[in-house]
């Protein structure tokens, strides 16, 4: 795999962005300031749950700075009430001091009409309670009114006076006096202590209308004050809820990225993000990871290449084995051809008659040497099997032809030896497809450990025809195998008892290549046996092989 | 005594005498060559009427040497036996898509490499 170096950029913090949310999110944290505040954010040296409890803490906040506006905004408005009825009071004490203002002329007017002073004690009450409010108002009033009020004062002070003087020529029966005088001054002073209380009543009423229009102006801009304060909060609050989990979720995305190249097999990718709290911590650990993985990789790919190299070699190795087995197998079979040759040579008389007493040495050599060949061809096949080199020659052939091979070649080693010998297959085998020549080697093997293992009695080959399946079975009367020496028969190098077989010689191939053979034919091969009594090898194969070849 | 020629085609000496004693009492005229280039040299020289070629032969391999006689008109007709090894299956098959008349799997009985000789080529 080529090494590619992915880094993800800062610029392109933020993966392909989904929903329409995330589009915005993208467009904000590109675009705007807020990216690299989220940086910033992201940047500071604490942990994940201080940034959380911090921005919290302040969003908490902002809206307690809230909460403590809007109660100082209603102790205002509360304040601005008291005020408008502390006006509205004063102005119905105006109101008061003309009607006591009325009513003290009504019955001065009474009194003269009455011509008696029983209506003075009314005037007097009248004029108490006229300055008992004035007084009330003079308390309440603002310095510019109390010039104002103390000049309505004189003029009661006066006009009571006056008042007392008529109720006097009231008394005295002067009663044209008491009218001339009214006339002539109460009535005056009246009209002037009523257009001064008018005024106060005119000033009190606009500073009422004042009042109003303040509280009102007031309240409005109270309102305003609150509600884009409010707006600022609330954009506030979103601005911090936005930076701190936007300086979350970018590096949960690019942790999203970097893993995702690490699972396509791009160990050298690495992380880059600016937190300096557990994300940052967790970032360092996946750069740690993917090091350690682009390590591992880098020392199994050379592992495996040290590996394919060792492989290659040892194909070479094979291929040379291979090699050097067909040459030997040739170069054995030289001299073995020479030496088989000239004893076969010597025995047909062709240098001339063999004098009687040669006869026996020369055919034992001839019954040796054919028997070393017979030692270095199994070798040779079992070297070439191991290798995966032994090939079968697929043809057509004569059961009966495998058989009368096997009658030709040892049959008479059989009778030497004074043992029994049939050899036969059932009479309506059709031609089989296989190895011919292999299988007819199988059967020699089997047939020869038979005459070979057996003293007494009798070696018997028998073929059928079992369905698809061609059985193959030979049993002596030879000394038979332990049962717990039947499973390891057929293993490589595998003779039973050492002690029995030295006394009958042999390399343990044969049995090992003919199990090869058969079950390169796509068979099995089997044994039955008691000690003593004799055994019955017999293998199965399939009457014709498919051309494909055999699992 | 004109004898028909057999040319063997074989570097191991003992096995080049051996022939050279199995065709003595025959007619039959035993011409060698120790490796396959001079094999296919004296082949084509003296045009043999049988050759026995072994398989494996210094220089040029019996089968590349019965390949380039088949090519040749003078000796594309010559019966050649190869002497294949046994054990090295297939080599049967080779030895016919070469060019061989016929084979004989080493070792041979000489008896019975006699006897393919006798057939493909009558001694008369």
């Amino acid at each position: 795999m080529p090494k590619q170096e992915v880094t993800i950029h800062d610029s392109s913090l933020v993966s392909v962005p989904a929903g329409w949310e995330e589009k915005i999110a993208h467009f904000l944290l590109t675009r705007s300031p807020l990216g690299s505040l989220v940086r910033w954010v992201a940047g500071i040296k604490a942990s994940v749950h201080a940034k959380l409890l911090a921005s919290f803490l302040l969003v908490t906040a902002l809206f307690m700075g809230m909460g403590v506006m809007s109660l100082q905004t209603i102790t205002k408005m509360a304040s601005q009430g008291q005020l408008l009825d502390e006006v509205h009071e004063r102005v119905h004490w105006s109101q008061e001091i003309q009607h006591a203002l009325a009513l003290q002329m009504n019955f001065t007017a009474m009194a003269l009409l009455l011509k008696n002073d029983s209506t003075v004690e009314h005037i007097l009450r009248e004029n108490n309670r006229f300055n008992n409010t004035l007084a009330r108002l003079e308390k309440a009033a603002q310095p510019e009114e109390v010039q104002l009020i103390q000049r309505i004062r004189v003029a009661q002070q006066e006009a009571l006076t006056t008042v007392a003087d008529i109720a006097n020529l009231v008394r005295d029966g002067r009663v044209d006096d008491a009218m001339r005088l009214q006339l002539s001054k109460e009535y005056p002073l009246s009209l002037q202590i009523e257009g001064l209380v008018n005024q106060l009543v005119q000033r009190e009423r606009e500073k009422m209308g004042q009042l109003r229009a303040s509280v009102a102006a007031a309240n409005k801009n109270t309102l305003v004050l609150m509600a884009s304060s409010a707006a600022v909060l609330i954009l506030l609050a979103l601005l911090l809820g936005f930076v701190t989990s936007w300086s979350f979720i970018l590096p949960v995305q690019e942790a999203h990225g970097f893993l995702g190249e690490v699972a396509k097999g791009n160990f050298a990718a690495t992380i880059n993000v600016p937190n300096r709290d557990e994300f940052g911590a967790l970032a360092d650990r996946m750069n740690q990871m993917s090091q350690e993985l682009q390590r591992l990789y880098d020392s199994q790919h050379r592992n495996s290449q040290e590996l394919q190299r060792l492989n290659d070699q040892l194909q070479q190795a094979s291929k040379a084995k291979s090699n050097f087995l067909a040459n030997m197998s040739h170069e054995l079979r030289t001299p073995m051809n020479a030496i088989l040759g000239f004893v076969e040579m010597a025995l047909d008389e062709i240098y001339g008659e063999v004098p009687s007493h040669l006869k026996e040495p020369l055919t034992d050599i001839q019954t040796n040497g054919k028997h070393l060949l017979r030692l270095i061809n199994d070798v040779l096949d079992l070297s070439k099997i191991e290798a995966g080199r032994m090939e079968l020659v697929l043809a057509e052939y004569s059961v009966q032809d495998v058989v009368e091979t096997v009658r030709s070649s040892l049959q008479s080693l059989a009778l030497e030896k004074g043992l029994g010998f049939v050899a036969a297959a059932e009479d309506d085998i059709p031609l089989a497809f296989g190895d011919g020549r292999r299988i007819a080697q199988c059967l020699t093997n089997l047939v020869g450990n038979a005459v070979k293992f057996s003293k007494r009695g009798r070696v018997a080959v028998w073929v059928e025809q079992q369905g698809d399946n061609l059985v193959y079975r030979v049993s002596d009367t030879g000394i038979g195998i332990p049962k717990e020496e039947l499973e390891n028969i057929f293993a490589e190098f595998q003779q039973v008892d050492t002690a029995i077989t030295r006394e009958y010689s042999g390399t343990g191939l044969g049995l090992n290549i003919t199990k090869k053979f058969v079950e390169m034919h796509g068979g099995r091969i089997w044994v039955e046996s008691e000690l003593g009594q004799g055994s019955t090898f017999s293998f199965s194969i399939p009457l014709r092989m498919n051309h494909g070849g055999v699992a | 005594m004109s004898g028909k020629t057999v040319l063997y085609v074989e570097d191991n000496e003992f096995n080049l005498k051996m022939v050279r004693q199995l065709l003595a009492r025959t007619s039959y005229r035993l011409i060698e060559a120790t490796d396959g280039e001079l094999g296919v040299a004296t082949a084509l020289k003296e045009v043999p009427d049988l050759i026995l070629m072994d398989i494996q032969l210094p220089k040029m391999s019996g089968l590349d040497a019965t390949r380039r006689l088949r090519a040749d008109p003078k000796t594309a007709t010559v019966p050649i036996i190869v002497i294949t090894s046994f054990a090295l299956s297939g080599d049967d098959e080779k030895a016919k898509d070469a060019g061989a008349t016929a084979y004989m799997a080493k070792p041979y009985s000489p008896r019975e490499l006699l006897q393919m000789i006798r057939k493909l080529l009558p001694e008369q």
